[in-house]
């Protein structure tokens, strides 16, 4: 039997959420604030995996590049975190997300953390940003274009060069 | 090897009376996606307990809860000796699962056990948190706020638990994801604050206070690491126990070996200060993950591991032994944790096992911690290395898996006749103010380690001109690694525990030891690993 294999990544989305209270009491721990006004705005990634995750001890944890984000949890489609601080994204952005289930051996997923949203408007509360079919982020949907356009571009010229080589 | 002489094996039922109820936290209604859950809709009606908020540690798993983490209920089952008491309280809790499986009931089995042994005995629900990651440090407050519970009923005076809980011998079990949450409750349980919550018991949380007297926290197969303090990985403080099976094909490397190589671990700035206190460990082959939990399927395929009885049975020896040791002061069962083979009566017939015990009370002669260099006598202890033929290097070995931190001494021959040699000073160490020596060395499967024998070399104390030679295999077996589940074979070091009196009568004068050797006699070639050398009790 061979090791578990690291969860696999099909997209990641962000979404600006508005705090409920009791998502403010979290994230106000969370975020080792003092104070304890709600931040107006979470921000939700939504990691959405190929499968469910395996309901075991074992565990896999999330880092992007080399930080480890401490808690996530499970929604229908995937997994997903919360970030307070915007800076987070600026700091981070384009990095790759990893699991790693002891903290040697990192298990990169090819898949990069996306920008924050342009607009930092609450969408939704966190639990709707969870349930409802709200908008993926670009940089996601960029990526999927892009490859999608690449892919179609091979195909082309894998295509021309089959009827060059039958024509000659 | 100790034999069980007077002991009673542990793992039978006792001769008290006992009740089961299940209590719980209503008005609630688990929804039919959720139907194991039911019966706490209906807990007794005397053992009603309160919600708790664990908002600011988590949220809750994907499953239709009839709850929010601000109001998660306090459920589970209770096995109550009859009688006045006060009886000591033991408290077990699951680890990650299918939320939609109760994975509560699975430890009634121990729980009925001690209650029969006259221990209150109670198995939790936290399913609520199952699936994530991160939630650990949810769990250990889920587990606490149990805690709280029994002080609750404890202290009312109409409660059927009134005066009964005796809140000062308590014991927190935890499995899997649970045995790593133990260990933070353990440390939590002495916490003023957690980060901005307050445990205070107060608004908004209402969470703790704790403080309660654990006597000792045990973990079976558990996590490491997935819920970190702020403060760094935790550091149990309270003694420790834990049990892990070679076959686990969930936990398959053994991350908890590192909660145990953190708790009670020497302090470099006053290396004869103990913490005061203990930390066993067994290793038990053949052992897989889930059959500690009775209503878990096995993660192995068929053949791999030991049968569920017989894993069950394990699992009551040992967890028994505890409880009556740390719970119901009966000492002599400290013996089973010291050395496992005082069980071997009780255990599964051919039941191999690798143990290790730390008594509070010890001199480290040497305990590797100085850093990776060339290996010492450890201060305040004061003598010389000398190596014969064996290559003999520090390392952080991975004897499990993960990163570790914690140095291992690697001793390599390759010819009969090679030896270390510690050479002493007699005036540093007070040998004999203790009971025995004690090691811990184990093998591993480099390949001048003949496959699946056990390895032995042969232990020389000296004083002055004499010296008794022990082969290590008369105190234990030096077994080879069992084929692991997945990942690479474990290094389990065992604890050999020469008795000093032994060194007595063969004429070595313990305020005079001026060396110990490893003796490399009765195999031609070997790899072994050191943790450390100690006189204990």
């Amino acid at each position: 039997m061979q090791p578990p294999k690291p969860p696999q990544i099909a997209a990641v989305d962000v979404v600006p959420a508005q705090p409920a209270q009791a998502d403010s009491m979290a994230l106000t721990h969370l975020s080792a604030r003092t104070d304890a006004s709600p931040p107006p705005v979470a921000y939700v990634v939504k990691v959405k995996l190929k499968s469910r995750l395996p309901a075991t001890s074992l565990g896999w944890a999330l880092y992007v590049s080399d930080v480890r984000i401490p808690k996530y949890w499970e929604y229908e489609d995937g997994i997903y975190f919360t970030v307070i601080d915007p800076n987070f994204f600026a700091e981070h952005k384009g990095e790759r997300l990893r699991f790693s289930h002891d903290g040697a051996e990192f298990h990169d997923t090819g898949v990069k953390l996306p920008g924050a949203p342009a607009s930092a408007t609450p969408v939704a509360a966190i639990s709707e940003a969870l349930t409802s079919n709200v908008q993926t982020s670009a940089t996601s949907r960029r990526r999927t274009t892009a490859k999608k356009a690449k892919a179609k571009k091979a195909k082309a010229k894998s295509a021309k060069a089959k009827s060059k080589r039958k024509r000659a | 090897m100790a034999e069980a002489e007077s002991l009673k094996d542990p793992g039978l039922p006792g001769e008290i009376p006992f009740d089961t109820v299940i209590y719980g936290s209503p008005p609630l209604a688990y929804p039919v996606a959720l139907n194991q859950f039911v019966i706490y809709n209906t807990p007794d009606p005397a053992y009603v307990a309160g919600r708790i908020n664990v908002s600011a540690f988590a949220n809750l798993g994907f499953a239709p809860w009839p709850f929010a983490n601000t109001n998660a209920p306090l459920n589970g089952h209770i096995c109550i000796p009859r009688g006045r008491g006060p009886f000591p309280l033991a408290v077990f809790a699951h680890g990650n699962h299918n939320p939609l499986e109760n994975s509560t009931p699975g430890y009634l089995y121990l729980c009925q056990l001690l209650a029969s042994h006259g221990i209150i005995a109670a198995t939790i629900d936290v399913n609520f948190l199952n699936g994530g990651f991160g939630e650990n440090d949810a769990r250990a407050i889920v587990h606490l706020e149990h805690l709280k519970q029994f002080r609750t009923w404890n202290n009312t005076a109409t409660h059927p638990l009134h005066g009964k809980v005796d809140l000062n011998r308590i014991l927190i079990v935890g499995h899997s994801r649970g045995g790593e949450a133990v260990g933070h409750a353990s440390y939590f349980n002495r916490l003023a604050s957690i980060g901005a919550v307050n445990l205070d018991g107060l608004a908004p949380f209402f969470l703790g206070p704790y403080r309660f007297g654990l006597s000792a926290v045990a973990a079976i197969a558990p996590t490491d690491r997935q819920f970190i303090p702020v403060s760094g990985p935790t550091v149990v403080p309270d003694p420790y126990y834990i049990i892990h099976g070679s076959k686990d094909g969930d936990v398959f490397d053994f991350q908890g070996y590192h909660t145990y190589e953190r708790a009670h671990a020497v302090d470099l700035a006053n290396p004869s200060v103990s913490s005061g206190k203990f930390k066993a460990m067994l290793w038990v082959h053949k052992a897989n993950h889930n059959q500690f939990n009775s209503t878990w399927p096995p993660e192995t395929g068929p053949g791999v591991a030991m049968t569920r009885a017989s894993q069950e049975q394990v699992a009551k020896v040992h967890l028994g032994a505890l409880a009556q040791a740390v719970l119901l002061d009966r000492a002599a069962y400290f013996d089973v944790l010291r050395d496992h083979g005082t069980a071997v009566t009780w255990d599964p017939p051919s039941t191999d096992f690798v143990s290790q015990y730390l008594d509070p009370e010890r001199i480290l002669v040497q305990h590797n911690q100085e850093g990776v260099v060339a290996p010492v006598v450890s201060l305040p202890v004061q003598g010389t290395v000398a190596a014969d033929a064996v290559v003999a290097t520090r390392a952080l070995t991975l004897l499990t898996g993960g990163p570790t931190n914690t140095i291992t001494l690697r001793l390599v021959w390759n010819a009969l006749g090679s030896r270390l040699l510690l050479t002493i000073d007699p005036e540093t160490l007070p040998a004999e103010r203790y009971k025995v020596l004690a090691l811990r060395v184990g093998q591993s499967t480099d390949p001048n380690n003949p496959v699946n024998r056990d390895q032995d070399f042969t232990l020389q104390v000296s004083s002055g001109s004499r010296t008794a030679s022990v082969a290590a295999s008369a105190l234990h077996r030096l077994l080879y690694p069992d084929v692991p589940v997945a990942g690479p074979a474990k290094i389990m070091m065992q604890t050999l525990r020469l008795p000093v009196a032994q060194l007595v009568e063969d004429g070595v004068e313990p305020r005079d030891i001026r060396s110990i050797a490893f003796f490399f006699d009765r195999r031609a070639t070997g790899t072994l690993y050191v943790g450390d050398l100690q006189f204990s009790n």
